[in-house]
């Protein structure tokens, strides 16, 4: 069990309190058998792995806490790195799944023990928490010949994060990478275009459509519209534009983001997207693709990240990844930008230094530890050195991220949530009615205006 | 086993087990006093847990909701009337308000009116109970679900490929081309509205339909034999009686105008300008704005506190009569 803090506003601690003290009096006065507390698990895996300790070669022993945000499919992952881990030196990884890593702030703020590894801050933090110590470089965690090997292997895009004073903090384990044009390898049979103006003079067999989107997504309708934006913003104006846009010091109304939505019009309207602007905005993102199989095509591109060839297959069960689809990253729009993709990334950062979590850091950082993300699917590791992957997809998604100069973090995840679902509106107002883009962007202004001012 | 189960099953059996021990307790202190004063105390003591209950969930949070609404964000900083006026000045809100003043003419009138044209006319067929069934069945439905099955019936696919949507599949067969319903900026607040319509009328013909079997067909049968004709009927005699009816009926599908959430967060998610109050409450409390939030949820409580004090006025009027 985690000791998990959360603070509720005083409204919900009206009702916790109440409903406490309701249950409370129930079961003293109903059912006094109903309390009794199970084991505590932290003890017990403490004294097994005493025991165990000092049997095979290379054992270290004692134990190692760990938070991650990962659940599920993700949490399976992660538990399968370990073993071969615990295995080989006996140290018991204690891990915990915390959602909500401002937990780790709180901590801080409050003087109580930090895991011993866990996710990095908000990034904002990053540098207080390098410079107070309260974070530990990689430098001196993974020992000199381990950051050696770390920092030769490691895609040189994710080397550039966390950095403080010269000095590492996070270590990259996985990556993702967004903004893949992807298509049909019957309909697309040219070359990969250099620049978005050759990929929006390419024509389309007759009948069909340059492109594909689909922005429908519940609540979050508009992200994938947002995604398409993103790229477009760091590879014509640049990673600088990018990260002061996301972190809401770049005007909307701004000449680089007008461009940007300019651009992104052209994908979505009439003359170029499969179905008008209506069927772009009627259909589920998972839907979008399926007009690139349809026969006769219906279009030729859809811009999506790694995850999209699950869509395909349910659509196509007979597709063939390579054989059937393929994708080419988003090309070049600004050459002087070239190199900068998006992505987003799972770190670890070493909040306590002993030896226990310098052998856990070690060996996440190789390509043994990694291999085995890989090989669960789903996800690029952070080494370039591994190309062994369980689909020629992922393969070839792990090319471009180690080919990029920069992989910079989803725009709309940075910004505040307020922010963020005016920005996957603005997509949607945007692709209906593409003459409204001022009052638009002056309303996204407004939100700006509203949002940052109490983070 | 879970222990929430526990906490479930406590909480089922306990409560009522504690309410029954008190009762029984404050009886059993009560049988000590005279008859006079234990007819006095004992309301009082009838009530108490009734009204604990009512201020601990629900007064306590609406006071809670109200102070929070002249804060910041975070609740840390008073802010005066700032969550107000963002309230009344923001463009989304104000397009908010104006559509749920669509919701509580148009939803409302059809709703009533519908309601009480199907229940008179349903009163008069034979296969009443099996027409009245059709009419009642989308009531059970969860809102939720019924608008994904409303987002089947609206679903768009370009013009010239199969239309996979009801509606857009009839639309074709007439040789029309296919329509929107939920982005084009005339159709999708009707088609919104047309859900809850779809969903409530069943209530309000249930409701309507009970009060009108009440009304004595001989009343009916004088005014008949008098030489008014049917409308007349329905428009002097019928209509006057259900008259305390069909203004609950009213005073409800009102304020379930003004809290409509679901339909509109599921079919649209508030885009293309459907946004309604309540859609504008829960974002704001997603994105932790207790601030605006709270001031959203005021005002809202402020529309709904007229027609609450109409019903209350009605029911004493009622209790007068009898």
């Amino acid at each position: 069990m985690a000791p998990s803090v959360v603070r509720f506003p005083p409204r919900v601690l009206v009702f916790v309190v109440s409903a406490v003290l309701v249950v409370g009096a129930c079961s003293s006065a109903g059912s006094p058998s109903t309390s009794g507390g199970a084991p505590a698990p932290a003890a017990s895996q403490a004294a097994a792995s005493g025991a165990t300790g000092s049997a095979a070669t290379g054992q270290v022993g004692g134990q190692v806490t760990v938070w991650t945000a990962w659940g599920g499919n993700e949490l399976k992952a992660f538990q399968a790195v370990l073993k071969p881990f615990t295995d080989k030196t006996g140290i018991q990884v204690l891990a915990t799944t915390v959602r909500d890593f401002s937990q780790l702030a709180i901590n801080v703020d409050a003087g109580t023990p930090l895991p011993d590894i866990a996710g990095p801050p908000n990034p904002d933090k990053i540098p207080e928490w390098a410079q107070k110590g309260i974070m530990k470089p990689l430098e001196e965690i993974l020992g000199a010949d381990g950051w050696a090997a770390y920092s030769k292997d490691t895609n040189p895009a994710l080397l550039t994060i966390g950095v403080v004073d010269g000095k590492h903090y996070l270590e990259m384990v996985k990556t993702q990478v967004k903004g893949l044009q992807w298509y049909n390898t019957k309909v697309f049979t040219g070359t990969p275009p250099k620049t978005y103006d050759e990929l929006l003079a390419i024509k389309p067999p007759s009948g069909a459509k340059l492109t594909c989107v689909g922005l429908e997504s519940g609540d979050a309708s508009g992200w994938p519209g947002t995604d398409m934006l993103a790229n477009i913003v760091m590879r014509q104006s640049g990673p600088d534009v990018y990260t002061s846009w996301y972190q809401g010091k770049q005007p909307w109304n701004s000449p680089e983001i007008k461009a940007a939505y300019q651009l992104f019009g052209k994908f979505v309207s009439e003359a170029d997207v499969y179905g008008g602007p209506n069927t772009v905005l009627s259909t589920n993102f998972g839907r979008a693709g399926k007009p690139l199989f349809a026969d006769p095509p219906g279009c030729m591109f859809l811009e999506q990240a790694t995850f999209i060839p699950s869509f395909f297959l349910e659509d196509y069960p007979n597709l063939k990844p390579k054989d059937d689809f393929d994708f080419f990253p988003d090309p070049s729009i600004n050459s002087q930008f070239d190199g900068n993709i998006e992505g987003f990334w799972d770190s670890f950062v070493a909040y306590n230094d002993t030896p226990q979590s310098r052998a856990l850091m070690q060996y996440m950082s190789t390509a043994e530890a990694q291999q085995i993300w890989v090989d669960a699917g789903g996800t690029l590791a952070a080494l370039k050195t591994i190309t062994k992957y369980p689909d020629p997809i992922f393969a070839h998604a792990a090319q471009v991220a180690a080919d990029a100069k920069n992989i910079l973090p989803t725009a709309g995840d940075q910004m505040p949530a307020d922010m963020q679902h005016a920005f996957w509106k603005s997509t949607l107002d945007f692709t209906n009615d593409q003459s409204q883009l001022d009052t638009i962007l002056a309303h996204l202004d407004e939100v700006r205006a509203a949002s940052y001012t109490t983070q | 086993m879970d222990s929430r189960i526990l906490t479930a099953v406590g909480a089922v059996v306990g409560i009522p087990l504690i309410l029954g021990g008190y009762l029984y307790l404050t009886e059993r202190l009560l049988a000590a006093a005279s008859l006079r004063t234990q007819a006095r105390i004992r309301p009082y003591v009838w009530v108490v847990p009734a009204v604990s209950f009512a201020t601990i969930f629900m007064v306590l949070p609406t006071l809670n909701t109200i102070v929070l609404s002249f804060q910041d964000k975070t609740s840390t900083r008073w802010v005066g009337l700032d969550n107000y006026i963002f309230f009344f000045t923001n463009s989304e809100t104000i397009n908010s308000l104006k559509n749920n003043l669509l919701w509580l003419v148009f939803f409302t009138g059809f709703v009533v009116i519908g309601g009480l044209l199907i229940a008179v006319v349903f009163d008069r067929i034979r296969y009443e109970t099996l027409a009245k069934t059709a009419v009642f069945l989308p009531l059970p439905i969860s809102a939720v679900a019924a608008s994904i099955i409303w987002k089947f019936m609206y679903d768009y696919q370009p013009p010239g490929q199969v239309q996979t949507g009801t509606l857009n599949a009839v639309i074709g067969t007439l040789g029309f081309s296919p329509v929107a319903w939920l982005i084009n900026s005339t159709t999708n607040n009707p088609a919104l509205i047309f859900v809850g319509i779809w969903t409530a009328t069943g209530f309000a013909m249930v409701i309507i339909s009970a009060s009108l079997k009440a009304i004595s067909s001989e009343l009916l049968e004088a005014a008949r034999l008098d030489g008014a004709n049917e409308l007349q009927v329905l428009r002097l005699i019928i209509t006057p009686l259900l008259m305390p009816t069909l203004t609950v009926v009213a005073t409800t599908m009102v304020i379930t105008a003004l809290k409509v959430f679901d339909i509109v967060y599921v079919l649209t998610a508030g885009a293309y300008g459907t946004d309604v109050i309540a859609r504008q409450l829960f974002a704001r409390l997603a994105n932790a704005d207790y601030g605006r939030g709270g001031a959203v949820g005021v005002v809202l409580l402020i529309a709904v506190i007229p027609l609450l004090l109409l019903n209350i006025r009605r029911f004493r009027q009622q209790e007068e009569i009898r």
